[in-house]
Parts: C-alpha cells; structure tokens; sequence
C-alpha cells in the first residue's frame, strides 16, 4: 500500500474509546451492535487480541451469590466468549438424572411411559466430588449392550402401596388421611448404594432428590407402585433433563446518558419511566444554578434527574415515548458488560457451575489447540 | 435377546422374568386358574376357562384381568 493513501503502520493502540462500546438504543431502532475491536477496521489502530492487555481491562463482579441462584458481571470480553459460556452452561455440564426406569408393576393411573419421563425430569444431589470426579458415563461393550458399574449407575427403588387408614374419622373426606400413601413424593425414592457407593454417597453426601415435596403420582387403595430406577450421567445436547441449570442467560449493562438537564416535574415523571431504584432525585445546587450555560441557571433547589443505577433499567424504552424528554436522554447498552445470571437445577451450587463451564471450555480448547498443531506440524512435512 | 429372558442387570437379580415366564405360559396351555378383580368391588379371586364370568361376591359381569407381573424397562425420556 502506498504511503500516501493514508493508512501507516497500525500503531499500538489497543484501548478502545468508550462511545465505540456503547450499543444505541433508540425509538424504533438499535444501532451499533457490531463489535469492532479487531484488527483492520480502523486506520492507525491495531487491536489485535493480546492475552495480557486482556487481563488487564478483564474484571468480574458480583451481585449476588445463593445456593440456587448467582448474578455476576464479566467485564471486558467478546460476545462470543460469553455466549459459549452461556451454552457450556445450559448443555455440556453433565449431571447425574434417572435414565431407566424397570417397572415392576404399576397399577397407578399413570401410564408408564409418562411415568418413567415423570421420574426422569426429577433433579437429584448427592455428594458433589463423588458425581463430578468418580462417577463416570454409562459405557458400552462390543455389542452396544450397557455396561453397568458402581461408578457409572446409582440404584434407585420406588415401591409405594396405597392403603385404607383404619384409623380415619367416618366422615373424613381428604385423602391424605383416608389412605395411607394416596401421594407420591420424590422423597419415597430410595438410594440403594452399591459397591463403592457407599464410600462417596453416605450421610450428608446421600444420593437425594433435590426438591423432596415434587409430586409423582397419586394413588387409591389398591393401586400399587414398584419399580427399580437407574441414573447416569448425561449432558444437556442429549436430554434437557441433564441440564444443570434451570436458566442461564446474560444481558448487556443498560446505560442512560442525560443530556440536557431534566427538572422539576418532568424529573419525576423520568424517574417514574424507569424501575424503582434507577433514577434519583438531587437538588440543583447553588453552584450549579450560578454556572452560566449549565441548564440549570435559576433553579437552585428545584429536583433533577440524576441515573442511581442503570444496571436495574430494564431498556422497556417507555422514556423514549415521551415528547418533553426528547434529546434529553440517549439509551445504551455497553457491549462488553455482560450480566450473567445463573440458576441452578439443584445438583450443583449456582457459582460452581460457572467454574465447571470454564473448565469445559478450557477442555475444548485443549483439544483444538491439538487438532491445530497436528495440522501445522502434517503440512510443514 | 427376548424381553422375556431378560434380567435387571442388579446385583439383586434373582431373575424373577424367569420364573414368572414361566408361570405364565403354565396358564395359557392347561387352562389353570388366572386372578381377576372385580370391576365393581374390587374383589379379587380365581377362574377356570369354563367358569361364568362374574363376580363371586357381588354378581357382577365387569371382571379385570391384573397387570403383568414381568418386569417392563422403560427409557426415562
């Protein structure tokens, strides 16, 4: 390329200007939704991914930590990166769910068949290092047929009969107490450990469901329940009952800029356009009011509209509805913010799943990372 | 294999779809005696092949033959 068509040798700049990151939200539109922090897209700007400019800018928060449900921030990273985390999360983290069901005898009015899928969808825990690190797929011999061992299938047993409840009052009409057993719960499911089992899954650590008030069928006298169930281990892309996270989404940090001052009524009118909590109301003070070409020249005392908090904005847009906030206000979203929020089924705690979903990822990569040096290293012979 | 030779592979597998196979098959060839409920009652007793179907407590001609006692496998999907 010539030396005069303006375009040098990309200097080093790595930093991006902020106003780049923002994704605009307007009335009817969203513009500049397109990442463009790589190499070529802008003269004398290099932008070339580089693992420690990468860790310098990368930062994660977070908002809220529970056994079932975490929200975090991952500051500074590409969509791409976040959404595989996101999909890791939802489809390759393998749990431990019921898979077979043999069944003994069922005179229930559940048909089997959506008895067995009933069962299946049921989250369970036990002792986490026992699922994660011992227990492993379900493999197969020569011929295809299931090869099972302790450390590849957990026993389970259901056996429910329903009975007359002698001691019932004559006139008594809830079923509960008419019968013995008329309901079916998660919690009549028992663990029948085998072999080695009962060194992981013991004591606190037993193999359980999580929810043991989940209601699997009901019963009359006679009607009779027994079946032995069998769990192994599988990944979300197979069933969904493997999934181990009841959602696992993120969104972008919602930015409000405002431009030109909002007072007085119009203020509270703006705050009411948001969610509780993400506009507030300051008093213009005298040293603004007395600064010539503030917009706030004369108003001392009176409310303005200042942004609390725009992580709790839900970008609805309804102050984009209003004439008297016209270029008042620009809405946003910044492009590398990303607000995970990570539910948990039960089987693993809400903030280790995000680590087990990195540890998929760094997996594949390991094996991409082989595929690639077996490629260069055929092509260079 | 067939279903019927099949075994829940169990440490507990004292292969009751054996014997039951068997049991069955006893039933269907000499006309032996085979339990049915009541559809009214809910009483439970014995008939022949020759027998009138009816209930022997209360009369009635609505009779249910019970569930098989062979173990059935099922995917949980």
């Amino acid at each position: 390329m010539a030396p005069s068509s303006g375009r040098r040798l990309a200097s080093r700049t790595k930093e991006e200007p902020e106003e780049r990151k923002i994704v605009g939200i307007n009335k009817e539109t969203v513009t500049n939704t397109v990442s463009t922090d790589y190499p070529d897209n802008f003269i004398d700007e290099d932008h070339a991914w580089d693992v420690d400019y990468f860790r310098s800018k990368f930062r994660v928060e977070w908002h809220e930590n529970n056994e079932h449900e975490a929200q975090f921030s991952l500051i500074g990273l590409d969509a791409s990166i976040a959404n595989a985390f996101r999909r890791i999360l939802i489809a390759e983290i393998p749990t431990l769910a019921i898979e077979k069901v043999f069944m003994n005898n069922n005179t229930s009015v559940i048909q089997d068949e959506v008895l067995a899928h009933r069962l299946g969808l049921i989250p369970f825990t036990g002792g986490k290092k026992g699922i994660r690190d011992w227990m492993t797929y379900l493999s197969k011999d020569a011929d295809g047929q299931d090869l099972c061992f302790d450390h590849n299938t957990v026993q389970l047993s259901l056996s429910v009969e329903c009975t007359k409840n002698k001691d019932a009052k004559p006139d008594e009409t809830d079923p509960t107490k008419l019968y013995h057993n008329a309901h079916v719960y998660a919690r009549d499911i028992v663990f029948q450990p085998l072999g080695d089992q009962e060194k992981w899954f013991s004591g606190d650590d037993i193999i359980r469901p999580v929810n043991p008030d989940i209601l699997i069928a009901k019963l009359r006298p006679p009607q009779v329940l027994d079946m032995d169930l069998h769990m192994h281990k599988g990944i979300g892309a197979d069933h969904a009952k493997f999934s181990p996270v009841c959602t696992a989404s993120y969104r972008l940090l919602p930015t409000i800029t405002i431009t030109k001052p909002i007072l007085g009524d119009d203020a509270k009118k703006f705050q009411e356009c948001f969610m509780p909590g993400t506009i507030k109301l300051e008093k213009v003070t005298r040293q603004e009011a007395r600064q010539a070409g503030s917009g706030y020249e004369g108003h001392e005392g009176e409310n303005k509209a200042v942004v609390a908090n725009a992580m709790y904005d839900t970008v609805s847009r309804e102050v984009l509805r209003h004439d008297e906030f016209q270029g008042k206000v620009k809405l946003g979203r910044k492009r590398d913010h990303f607000i995970f929020s990570i539910e948990s089924s039960g089987q693993w705690d809400s903030d280790e799943l995000f680590l087990e979903s990195v540890k998929v990822m760094k997996q594949k990569v390991g094996k991409l990372r082989q595929l690639a040096v077996t490629m260069v290293t055929e092509n260079s012979i | 294999m067939s279903r019927e030779g099949y075994q829940i592979p169990t440490a507990q597998s004292s292969a009751p779809g054996a014997s039951s196979t068997q049991v069955s098959r006893a039933d269907d060839n000499m006309g032996t005696t085979m339990t049915y409920m009541c559809g009214d009652c809910g009483f439970k007793f014995p008939l022949k092949r020759q027998d009138n179907i009816r209930c022997i407590e209360c009369g009635c001609r609505v009779l249910y033959k019970e569930r098989t006692k062979r173990m059935v496998q099922f995917e949980a999907r």
